[in-house]
């Protein structure tokens, strides 16, 4: 695939080489020409320097055959109109941009566009690895808004029925797994020791589900 | 009105205070500190609203829901399309108004964008300097249609080919109209057979592109024979 990767620094040097790596032909752009000194030695794309907001630039990095661009400048701005820009008006099928500060994720939503928030998503990951117990992520869906995590039962809720541990609206099972088998499971199933269920949360139903945890131990 | 400006450089400053002063109802965004320390001399403390104006909380806290005219004036010329892509796609501002900082960037600066009206400072003000330098002594005094079309004063010199030329007989270039002249403190009327003399400054309506040939036949005496001696 031709990409474009528009920002070379730390996540867009670092993606423009693990797309290279991966056998894809590559055009970094950025309006300071010595960003590129981030891109690895050996990488072997093309880089352009310019202001991705003239039109000159975005062909020169080859917008017309694009088949997919990565906005991962740090400002949310110009992230936002040169995704909207190789939408609109060149068609380009696949668009990512970068969420920079999180305070401005909304600018990107009414874009429309497919964002990821490296520092929200960050910094809630290590939120959950900073408080973990009985519960680990397993998948994170979106910008970590919906996540999936395994919760091991503790001998405190032994016998218990699982709809009455975990009832919320925010917070559901998607699969019970008992001496390394799996099933579906339903309310009434009555959960043991050491049984392992993967819920599916947002992040409420997950701190919800966590203080339960914790007072389940306390007993 | 209620007009909502993002960017208290010194066109949004300047803005904000000239519509203040026609009672308008103004709120302001600005992020720099020391822009902050100097606006808020210039303008009233409720105007002016602290932080980034791409942040949609602070939009919303400044109004933008309500607001009848976006006008984008930062100095980031993306900022300034997202911000009326938003004010309009989000919050249905009725009018938005962008200000270009890079002409190279100027393409952007229409529907793509939801952008009503364009700014484009420094190609305004190349035109303006050129302008200045090829026609002389002829004075744009307003401009209409997005520059198209400018209402000129030129005051007519002595030996031009309007001097001594009643308006019937003048070869008016197309696309203008002379709208009075003035001579001494009078006003006169143009009529077919009022004859025009130096000294005279006619007011005119003319199409940009019809410009030169009326400052040719107003203002510029024929470029002058080269004598050998």
């Amino acid at each position: 695939m031709n990409i474009i990767v528009v920002g070379c620094g730390r996540v867009g040097s670092e993606l423009a080489y693990a797309l290279y790596q991966s056998g894809h032909k590559v055009t970094v752009v950025d309006i300071n020409p010595d960003a590129f000194a981030n891109l690895p030695s050996d990488f072997r794309g093309r880089t352009v320097a310019g202001d991705v907001l003239t039109p000159d630039v975005l062909q020169r990095a080859g917008i017309e055959q694009a088949d997919a661009l990565a906005a991962v400048t740090p400002d949310d701005a110009v992230n936002a109109v040169v995704a909207h820009t190789s939408r609109t008006a060149y068609d380009v099928p696949t668009i990512v941009v970068r969420d920079y500060d999180p305070r401005k994720r909304g600018l990107h939503e009414a874009f429309g566009l497919q964002v990821v928030s490296p520092s929200a998503w960050g910094a809630q990951r290590i939120e959950e690895l900073l408080s973990e117990g009985a519960l680990r992520t397993v998948f994170s869906s979106g910008n970590g808004e919906v996540e999936l995590y395994e919760v091991a039962i503790p001998a405190a809720w032994n016998g218990m029925r699982l709809g009455d541990l975990i009832d919320s609206p925010e917070c559901r099972a998607v699969s019970l797994t008992r001496a390394g088998r799996a099933s579906l499971p339903s309310a009434d199933d009555v959960v043991q020791t050491d049984d392992v269920v993967l819920v599916s949360a947002t992040r409420k139903g997950i701190q919800m589900l966590q203080k339960r945890l914790e007072q389940a131990k306390e007993r | 009105m209620f007009v909502l400006i993002a960017g208290g450089g010194r066109t949004g400053a300047q803005l904000g205070s000239l519509l203040v002063a026609q009672g308008h109802t103004v709120h302001l965004i600005e992020d720099r500190t020391d822009v902050l320390s100097r606006i808020h001399h210039e303008l009233p403390t409720e105007v002016i609203y602290e932080g980034d104006p791409v942040n949609p909380d602070l939009l919303e806290q400044a109004g933008i829901r309500e607001a009848q005219v976006l006008a984008a004036c930062t100095t980031s010329d993306a900022a300034n399309l997202a911000l009326c892509y938003i004010a309009r796609d989000r919050y249905q501002v009725p009018r938005t108004i962008a200000r270009i900082n890079n002409p190279r960037s100027a393409w952007l600066f229409d529907e793509k964008f939801h952008v009503d009206v364009a700014i484009n400072q420094a190609d305004l003000m190349a035109k303006m300097i050129a302008e200045e330098m090829s026609l002389g002594d002829m004075m744009t005094l307003l401009k209409f249609r997005k520059g198209e079309v400018s209402l000129v004063e030129e005051k007519i010199l002595p030996g031009a080919p309007a001097d001594g030329i009643a308006v019937k007989d003048l070869e008016l270039p197309d696309n203008c109209t002379l709208a009075a002249i003035l001579r001494k403190n009078e006003v006169l009327p143009v009529r077919g057979d009022t004859v025009l003399h130096a000294g005279d400054e006619v007011l005119a309506v003319v199409n940009s592109a019809n410009m030169n040939e009326l400052a040719d036949l107003l203002g510029r005496s024929p470029a002058p024979t080269v004598r050998e001696v």
